[in-house]
């Protein structure tokens, strides 16, 4: 905290903002490549449930795939008072922790229209088939990326029940960073497009390992492709 | 001092004077505790994540639990040349956000609350204002030249202790 950017970091706006969210090099290009992979495998599996569950076709694709040290999400986020809804589960296995998945609140009605059909009016005041309907794409989404890491690098671990916080950024931040007090001090995100038809919504899936559980992920890269890590 | 508003980030602890103001954005199971002076026009804040460093072995910063962060931020009050006598608190946060979360019985932000209470009242500083508990997130913005805290809250009109 309170650390200058590198001079050497490439210039990213949204992150040198404020004096924080540098992108720790903990990943070499292999291990990021890797993630990226999990991230395309688990987006196609997302895509088909979900267009299981919504009747219709929805595919999915990962926009960008990125290491944050955890002070740094809000502003990955669009701000610490940037208004979200926010899926949370615990996830349990090889790597504990906690899972979210960010939908920018303004875009929350559309996304209900998206899975259930109707728009909803105003997303501070959800239905309650609408608030299931997010919880339900978190959870859909939570799989699909813990199943890819699965697949790919036999790390296995299950999701549990999801809960819904609708509030600004860094409160839902703050709650799970207080949960999580044994956490490592990055976050593995996987920004999602959920497209249908004309439509477009971007979600943002965190991955936030309890302590020790990153150990775990670059012994499990270093088995399955052969390197280790330089962290 | 410069800037305007001066972060207090998780589990940090920070002292200013007026006319700069203290911040803690998106307050959610934390609770933020503001100390102010008023014949100083300085004051203080922690951002409190836990309880009690009693119950953890882990060497953390004394913002992080409401017991080391109370006596480090008023250590440093009376550094500043403040006297006890003169000191208020004000208490914020607490909240419960993720009732699917909650592990244990007593929810971390209410136990975080009368933790922070149970010390001040320890201490022998008055609570002059408090906003706790609730579902909801809170952005606190300390002002030191008259001590007045704003307390922002998703979609409503700022709240004034």
């Amino acid at each position: 905290m309170g650390a200058s950017p590198k001079p050497d970091r490439k210039p990213d706006q949204a992150l040198s903002r404020i004096d924080m969210g540098q992108e720790p090099d903990i990943f070499n290009d292999f291990q990021m490549d890797a993630l990226r992979e999990i991230g395309n495998i688990g987006a196609g599996n997302a895509a088909t449930a979900l267009s299981q569950m919504v009747g219709r076709r929805v595919d999915m694709s990962v926009t960008q795939v990125k290491v944050l040290q955890t002070d740094g999400i809000a502003v990955f986020l669009g701000g610490m008072e940037q208004n979200v809804a926010a899926v949370h589960m615990p996830v349990y296995g090889e790597i504990c922790g906690i899972s979210l998945v960010f939908f920018p609140l303004e875009r929350v009605g559309e996304l209900c229209g998206m899975l259930i059909g109707k728009k909803e009016e105003d997303p501070l005041h959800l239905s309650e088939i609408g608030e299931s309907a997010i919880k339900e794409v978190g959870s859909i989404l939570t799989g699909a990326y813990l199943s890819a890491l699965f697949r790919l690098m036999n790390l296995q671990m299950i999701h549990g029940v999801p809960g819904l916080a609708i509030d600004m950024a860094q409160a839902v931040l703050d709650t799970v960073l207080v949960e999580l007090e044994q956490k490592e001090e990055v976050a593995i995100v996987i920004e999602t497009k959920f497209l249908e038809n004309d439509k477009q919504l971007t979600g943002s899936f965190f991955l936030l390992p309890e302590s020790g559980s990153l150990k775990k992920l670059f012994t499990a890269f270093s088995k399955t492709f052969g390197f280790s890590g330089n962290g | 001092m410069g800037e305007e508003n001066r972060v207090v980030g998780i589990a940090e602890i920070a002292l200013s004077q007026s006319p700069q103001r203290l911040v803690a954005y998106g307050l959610g199971s934390c609770v933020g505790v503001t100390l102010y002076d008023a014949k100083n026009q300085t004051g203080g804040m922690a951002h409190v994540m836990l309880p009690s460093s009693k119950l953890h072995s882990t060497e953390a910063p004394p913002g992080k639990y409401a017991d080391t962060a109370m006596s480090h931020l008023l250590a440093e009050m009376l550094k500043t040349g403040s006297l006890l006598r003169y000191l208020e608190a004000k208490v914020i946060g607490g909240a419960n956000m993720f009732a699917s979360l909650t592990q244990s019985s007593v929810p971390i932000g209410l136990r975080n609350v009368s933790a922070v209470r149970q010390i001040l009242g320890e201490m022998g500083i008055p609570i002059v204002g408090e906003d706790v508990g609730g579902t909801h997130g809170r952005t606190v913005i300390f002002n030191l030249e008259d001590g007045r805290v704003e307390i922002r809250k998703l979609n409503l009109p700022p709240e004034y202790l």
